[in-house]
């Protein structure tokens, strides 16, 4: 063991020693960090603006009031989802700010607007809201409407009115609420209704669907109201059964709960599978790369006349395992700092994927499947090395193992987006080499007892097997010059001792 | 060829006992049987694919014999003996990146030193070599000649019982193969037993007090450097007026000139068994005259040539 410790400790060094190291350590904390910041900060909005001309004048106010109801349903949304955050639905219990799905709600929505809307509501909650709590702040309006210079707006060729329209929609224009790109101009004919009258829309070239269904929608019910009109349906109540919307109570369960906590519950596991992947194959080939130095610089023998080579195999596993826990630790510790030192959601994210690891058995499944998924691989590059005298020999292995690896893993996570319960990953779970990886993806939405001893029996198998394989290939070869045989590998695989 | 016992492999600090090493087909060493006793410069002398790299490596159990029994310090090869041997291989390579010191105290650390015995070594090992103003250098940043000053230094850190160096002048300056050979030399003097492996004859005339010569796995002589010599007859060289071939103890007589004074000089060979010495009584008690009377002793070349043959490749 002294021996695999000093081994150990020499390749730790060697590799913290490195340039390549520091940068692999901060390159990923540092590039979160300027994307939260560019995306904070720098992010284009998501406003837009609109230009409206309507000659047949029916769709300007109806359209109008569309766009502002959908804006308090966005108000409502965030404005539940606060309340709920910083557990302020005691203020008053039956108000549509307490429930959650109140915005889908259309008399509930109605009751939030008639009720004074979120400025109302922030009077009430204002006394309860803790000290911690950021204040609420509005959501950002999405769609602005921007008047047209006067020539513009009063064309009565849609053609002109086109050709006119187009040159401001290549840039930003400057609206009252700042500049932002014209992403749609909506152009309503005065007979608009009447045979081959339609309206008019160009775009930016960048699709908005979200305004171009309100528009259609509005257009289309428009039509409806007509026709019904026309079947002698009196205005009031053709306008009531446009406005008709069917009643739902919707019943979800609390925050942290059943589905929602499922997946709550695998945020943490399976950025650990990410995590895994990502630390293994770099510190791998880091390994990769050192133990084809020793080969190539010839050191290999006076190490090996020192200490026996399960000692040095052993070592070196145990080094580079230091050194990918190492940079494990970092990159979690910074996440976990930055996310806790800010309020937003991502750290409200993370607090609940924590909160929700409420069993110890799952962080101990979580670090040994780690763990060993890091020993599997780590063990596969130092096989490699074992084989190579020089990178390009190494890479002539690394790419068919690596692509039998990736392949499956990637169906695996594509699959797992759906169901992290998915067959391809039930399946991968008990085939030793991705076990670590599809039972960490599988952790947070439950598994049985069973499937949990009898994945650890098999890996903690695998492993033993790996080494031993491992060990007599290392022994066998590390001397040996030149590129082995496929039937070379399998003997000096099956050789006790040289 | 002088033979081994039972008592002198009990006595050996190393020691080969019918040992063979097959890889696959080919046999590297057959049927190896030899012992080196403690103290002294024990030379391995052969051509390439002798064998030589094939035995050090079974002592250092590195690789293990296919049959036979080797024991070094008395004991089995194993690790455990690590403590008590310094090893220099014939490829040589240290960690480029790693500090000059750090390096010796590493390989002072994996033969079971302690951290501050091993430096203290490290450091005057270092001394000796002229390399302690580089203890902080990373290897990768030194010379050739000191990066060989620094792998012989990690071989001699433990001060070793039984010294193993296989190939250690090859790529050395003549310089620092004067270095080497002082360290051999200081080693062997301080209770080591040197043993190193070489092709060149010269560095096994000057430093080994006895010899194996192998030639394709085989042991074809193991014994002193004067036993070796002894095994082909001396060469004499003689100036005389009349053909020396009808002395009782000569063989052959050459004739390489001849003056016009009637002065010779012959090439003469003896019988097996007749020493030179007296020839030059038989020539005094006869009355054959004589101009000069020169004895040549074999070299190892020749001596090699003799076991091996010429299309071993060796160097003088």
């Amino acid at each position: 063991m002294r021996d695999v410790l000093l081994v150990a400790l020499r390749e730790f060094r060697q590799i913290v020693a490195t340039r390549g190291f520091w940068v692999m350590l901060l390159i990923v904390p540092l590039a979160i960090g300027v994307s939260v910041l560019v995306s904070s900060r720098f992010a284009p909005s998501p406003s837009v603006a609109y230009v409206l001309v309507d000659e047949s004048g029916r769709l300007e106010s109806r359209l109008e009031q569309r766009l502002e109801r959908d804006y308090q349903r966005q108000v409502l949304r965030e404005l539940a989802t606060y309340v709920e955050r910083w557990q302020l639905g005691a203020v008053d219990p039956a108000a549509p700010w307490a429930q959650r799905g109140s915005w889908l709600v259309e008399p509930e929505l109605s009751r939030f607007v008639d009720q004074g809307g979120a400025e109302a509501a922030l009077q009430r909650l204002r006394p309860s809201i803790p000290a911690e709590a950021p204040e609420f702040e509005l959501p950002e309006r999405l769609y602005h409407r921007f008047s047209p210079p006067a020539e513009l707006a009063t064309t009565e060729d849609p053609e002109a009115f086109g050709e006119a329209i187009t040159p401001l929609m290549k840039e930003e224009i400057e609206t009252a609420s700042g500049k932002m790109p014209l992403a749609l101009a909506i152009y309503i004919p005065e007979n608009f209704g009447a045979s081959a009258a339609a309206a008019r829309v160009w775009t930016n070239g960048r699709f908005n669907s979200g305004l171009l269904n309100v528009v259609q929608d509005e257009l289309t019910k428009e039509l409806q109201l007509g026709v019904l009109q026309a079947s002698g349906v009196g205005s009031e109540t053709a306008t009531q059964v446009q406005s008709l919307a069917a009643p739902i109570i919707i019943t979800e369960p609390a925050a942290g709960e059943e589905r929602g906590f499922f997946a709550t519950r695998s945020v943490i596991p399976v950025a650990l599978m990410y995590l895994l992947m990502i630390t293994a194959i770099t510190t791998g080939s880091m390994m990769l790369q050192g133990l084809i130095e020793e080969r190539s610089n010839k050191l290999l023998e006076s190490v090996l006349a020192c200490i026996h080579p399960s000692a040095l195999m052993n070592g070196k596993l145990l080094g580079l395992g230091g050194v990918g826990l190492g940079i494990i630790l970092v990159w979690a510790g910074c996440a976990v700092a930055a996310a806790l030192s800010s309020s937003g959601a991502i750290a409200d994210a993370l607090r609940m994927s924590i909160e929700a690891l409420d069993q110890p058995w799952m962080w101990g499944a979580m670090i040994f499947y780690f763990l060993a998924g890091y020993l599997i691989l780590s063990t596969i590059f130092l096989g490699i090395g074992a084989l190579s005298d020089s990178m390009q020999d190494a890479q002539s292995y690394l790419g068919p193992v690596l692509l039998i690896f990736m392949l499956p893993l990637i169906v695996m996570m594509q699959a797992s987006l759906r169901d992290p319960n998915s067959t391809v990953t039930q399946v991968l779970s008990w085939i030793p080499i991705y076990t670590p990886f599809a039972m960490l993806t599988r952790l947070g939405s439950g598994v049985s007892l069973a499937e949990l001893i009898g994945t650890t029996v098999l890996v903690v198998l695998f492993i033993a097997a790996q080494l031993i394989v491992l060990g007599r290939l290392f022994q066998a070869s590390v001397l040996n010059a030149g590129k082995p045989s496929l039937r070379d590998i399998i003997a000096m695989m099956k050789a006790r001792a040289t | 060829m002088p033979a081994e016992g039972g008592d002198n492999l009990n006595r050996a600090i190393l020691s080969f006992e019918s040992v063979t090493k097959r890889f696959g087909d080919f046999t590297a060493v057959h049927e190896l049987s030899f012992a080196v006793q403690e103290g002294g410069v024990f030379g391995f002398l052969g051509g390439n694919g002798a064998g030589k790299t094939t035995s050090l490596r079974m002592a250092l159990d590195i690789l293990r014999p296919s049959e036979g029994r080797i024991e070094v310090l008395g004991r089995i090869p194993s690790r455990e003996n690590a403590a008590e041997i310094g090893f220099l291989p014939e490829e040589r390579g240290l960690y480029r990146n790693m500090k000059v010191l750090d390096t010796v105290v590493y390989f002072g650390r994996l033969k079971g030193m302690e951290p501050g015995a091993a430096r203290k070594s490290a450091l005057e090992l270092l001394e000796r070599f002229g390399l302690a103003d580089r203890t902080k250098s990373p290897v990768g940043k030194l010379s050739k000649g000191m990066a060989q000053k620094v792998q012989l230094a990690t071989a001699l850190v433990n001060s070793p019982r039984l010294l193993l160096l296989d190939e250690p002048f090859s790529g050395l300056d003549p310089v620092n193969q004067t270095i080497l050979e002082d360290a051999i030399t200081d080693a062997a003097r301080n209770a080591s037993t040197v043993v190193f492996s070489t092709h060149v004859m010269q560095h096994a005339e000057r430093l080994c007090d006895r010899l194996l010569l192998l030639a394709q796995g085989r042991k074809v002589f193991d014994g002193t450097k004067d036993e070796a010599r002894a095994a082909l007859p001396s060469r004499l060289t003689l100036t005389s007026r009349l053909d020396p071939a009808s002395l009782p103890s000569v063989s052959e007589a050459r004739l390489v000139w001849s003056h016009d004074d009637g002065w010779a000089e012959y090439q003469v060979e003896l019988r097996p068994g007749s020493e030179p010495g007296e020839l030059l009584e038989t020539c005094t008690q006869q009355g054959f005259a004589l101009r000069s009377f020169d004895i040549t002793r074999p070299t190892l070349h020749e001596v090699f040539i003799h076991f091996v043959g010429a299309e071993q490749e060796i160097v003088r």
